[in-house]
């Protein structure tokens, strides 16, 4: 139903830009979801006029990530479904062009060339992973192509890190880690109310020190006092001298900003020494297999997502697309959804496929609705989105449970 | 404090010794390390895997069936890998060259085919007992016993049995010892049998303590470590090895840094090696690889 919702919110963004009215998340908004339908049902099949509009997804089909990839291309198809029943963009069929990036480098320079390059594509939404991000972004930018990362929230996937200039051509749609780090801390603290907390996280991975730091400060901040911070090197698999030291501390928390195979193993690991603590991850932690895993030891943790297939607000959504994600449905498919939705609405208010136009208008997307927020809104100066909700899961009888949407005051 | 890392450093340190005694078992006959063994040890967490969780069998069968398994895939190895060395007399270089080929072959086998997910073994011996404070796995303990059993079975057959006495002289001389009519190839079957064997204990208690995916075999880089230590080519080197560099890495973590803890042993092999270049009860050789 939410599709068609978004089909329609489409093709009322299309004529209102012919109009020339600027308020265009508004009109969208209040079209109910069974008029909508409605209309939707009746409309003859589109008719297309130009030259197709060419969308490259970037995406980890097979490797690793896979588990991720393959629902992110499945919901990125959902919504080039949706957008070209609505009528397509300026008029012109949405195609979209898969690349398997595996999850790695060398594999995603070349996905993105071939995306560039060969295909001519006319903008870019995947790369996952914050670190494979990084790889593409001197070809996009050379090339003047736009591209949305679905999940990299690593700050400096927008921003050089060298230079601290902003990389012009690359976008996200998700949170970055100090946000979801002053998050967690928030949670923790006003919602579970833990005063103390320590902290495991992976010295080889960029993503877990950050996020633990950026956990510490915020934790403290809040008022909380951090008893341990202990750390392991990637690829470490007993975990029982550093927790030793934690349990020691006896915390109310241990935060462990780590991949979802750590953390199984810490988890474990930490409840065989009768550490009772209650246990926190990031986003990493969103991968199902975390729950086979990890069994027992995992239940009663909370997480933090970038999306929630629980979400109130998507559930009709999720309902309805069900029979489409043949494997495990993940987050990622919800913000590939939101990354097309951006990017349809930005070339159709740029007017023409020219990208750099076409980045203009991403950065000054405002109040736009989406499929997980009615006001979605970028910050100019860094390409990430601003008040991202920050979705609370917890572990319950061996599966994923949405708690809450949790929005933490950011100073 | 003290005593729970002196317990998680003997449980650790059991681990390693398992697995280093694969490689000490071959290293005293054919003088060279087998780097194969640790991808060995990660196919017996598979087999384990395979035949608790798809067939349902109890872990003592399951063990069993990845011990018969790993001999199998050991022998064949030899067979396939060190035998049409052995035969062109090629120096103990060629043979690592050749195992760590094999290495490799192996764990690509298991990208292939498995791929790189990972698993977890169905519950066994969950739950720990409290000794003065310190909380000891109900797992590490079952592993430690069977292991134990199983070092005290080995060393009972090379002491008390033709064959173990026919592989003892083998280690100590394998030209003199097919002269005096020690069918060598029959030997080696038994050895690398023997090696396989203890692969799949060790591949086992990885995958239940652990998680089982295809480079699990890295963490026998350790064993291999533990092996030097005792010095290579000994069983009993190899069991000390291993408790030795449990109890370091532990007291390391705990009382220094985890992060530098890698640091130290490898520390430590490199001034043992220099102090005493056979390890702790190695035999002296002319040629190490």
């Amino acid at each position: 139903m939410i599709k068609r919702f978004g089909a329609v919110l489409l093709v009322m963004l299309f004529l209102i830009s012919l109009i020339g009215c600027g308020n265009a998340g508004n009109g969208g908004a209040t079209t109910s979801p069974a008029t909508s339908a409605q209309t939707a049902s009746s409309d003859p099949a589109p008719s297309f006029s130009g030259e197709p509009i060419k969308i490259g997804h970037a995406v980890a089909l097979t490797g690793d990530a896979s588990v991720f990839g393959q629902s992110e291309a499945t919901g990125l198809e959902l919504a080039v479904k949706a957008v070209n029943e609505a009528g397509g963009i300026l008029g012109r069929e949405v195609v979209l062009v898969k690349a398997d990036t595996r999850a790695d480098p060398a594999e995603t320079v070349n996905a993105v060339r071939r995306l560039v390059d060969q295909e001519k594509v006319h903008a870019i939404i995947g790369v996952a992973q914050s670190g494979v991000a990084m790889s593409a972004t001197p070809i996009v930018t050379a090339a003047k192509i736009p591209m949305i990362s679905t999940t990299s929230s690593n700050p400096y996937v927008t921003i050089n890190k060298e230079t601290g200039a902003l990389n012009k051509y690359v976008f996200r749609v998700c949170f970055i880690d100090p946000y979801q780090g002053t998050a967690t801390a928030q949670y923790a603290f006003k919602e579970l109310g833990v005063k103390n907390a320590a902290i495991l996280y992976d010295v080889g991975s960029d993503y877990s020190q950050w996020l633990a730091t950026y956990f510490e400060e915020a934790f403290i901040a809040a008022g909380g006092t951090i008893t341990g911070k202990e750390a392991y090197r990637t690829g470490e698999l007993d975990f029982r001298a550093p927790l030793g030291k934690i349990k020691e501390t006896s915390p109310e928390l241990l935060f462990l900003p780590v991949t979802q195979k750590d953390a199984a193993l810490i988890c474990k690991q930490a409840r065989d020494i009768k550490i009772e603590s209650i246990f926190m991850g990031g986003d990493n932690w969103a991968s199902p297999d975390i729950l086979s895993l990890g069994k027992e030891a995992v239940e009663g943790a909370y997480f933090i997502n970038l999306a929630s297939f629980d979400d109130p607000r998507i559930k009709g959504w999720v309902e309805e697309n069900k029979s489409a994600f043949k494997g495990d449905v993940v987050r990622n498919a919800i913000l590939a959804y939101d990354a097309m939705l951006w990017l349809a609405d930005s070339i159709e208010r740029a007017g023409s496929t020219d990208g750099e136009k076409i980045a203009t208008e991403l950065e000054n997307t405002k109040d736009l609705e989406v499929l997980t927020t009615d006001s979605f809104n970028v910050d100019p100066a860094t390409h990430n989105p601003l008040d991202r909700a920050a979705y609370i899961m917890t572990i319950e009888n061996n599966a994923f449970k949405y708690v809450m949407t949790f929005a933490p005051a950011v100073n | 404090m003290l005593l729970q890392t002196l317990v998680t450093g003997l449980a650790i340190g059991g681990v390693y010794a398992l697995m280093a005694v694969g490689y000490s078992l071959v290293f005293s006959i054919l003088n060279f390390s087998n780097f194969a063994h640790g991808v060995i040890i990660m196919l017996g967490a598979y087999f384990g895997y395979y035949l608790c969780s798809s067939l349902g069998l109890g872990i003592g069968a399951s063990m069993l069936g990845a011990m018969i398994g790993t001999a199998v895939i050991s022998i064949l190895n030899e067979k396939l890998a060190y035998r049409p060395l052995r035969l062109r007399k090629a120096v103990p270089l060629y043979f690592m060259i050749s195992a760590m080929g094999a290495a490799m072959f192996l764990e690509n086998m298991v990208y292939v085919t498995v791929g790189s997910h990972f698993y977890s073994y169905p519950s066994f011996f969950t739950g720990s007992i409290s000794i003065g404070g310190a909380y000891v796995g109900l797992l590490d303990i079952v592993a430690l016993s069977i292991s134990t059993f199983f070092i005290i079975l080995l060393t009972l057959f090379l002491n008390k049995t033709m064959m173990g006495t026919a592989i003892r002289a083998a280690s100590r001389d394998m030209l003199v010892a097919s002269t005096l009519g020690v069918n060598i190839d029959g030997l080696l079957m038994v050895v690398f049998a023997l090696a396989g064997g203890f692969a799949g204990i060790a591949g086992v208690f990885l995958g239940v303590k652990y998680l089982v995916y295809p480079t699990m075999g890295v963490i026998t880089n350790k064993a291999y470590i533990a092996a030097v230590i005792g010095g290579i080519g000994s069983l009993p080197g190899a069991i000390v090895g291993g408790l030795i560099l449990g109890l370091v890495e532990s007291f390391v973590s705990a009382y220094i840094s985890t992060t530098l803890r890698d640091v130290f042993s490898f520390s430590m092999l490199i001034i043992l090696l220099l102090v005493l270049p056979s390890g702790l009860f190695g035999k002296t050789l002319d040629e190490k690889l």
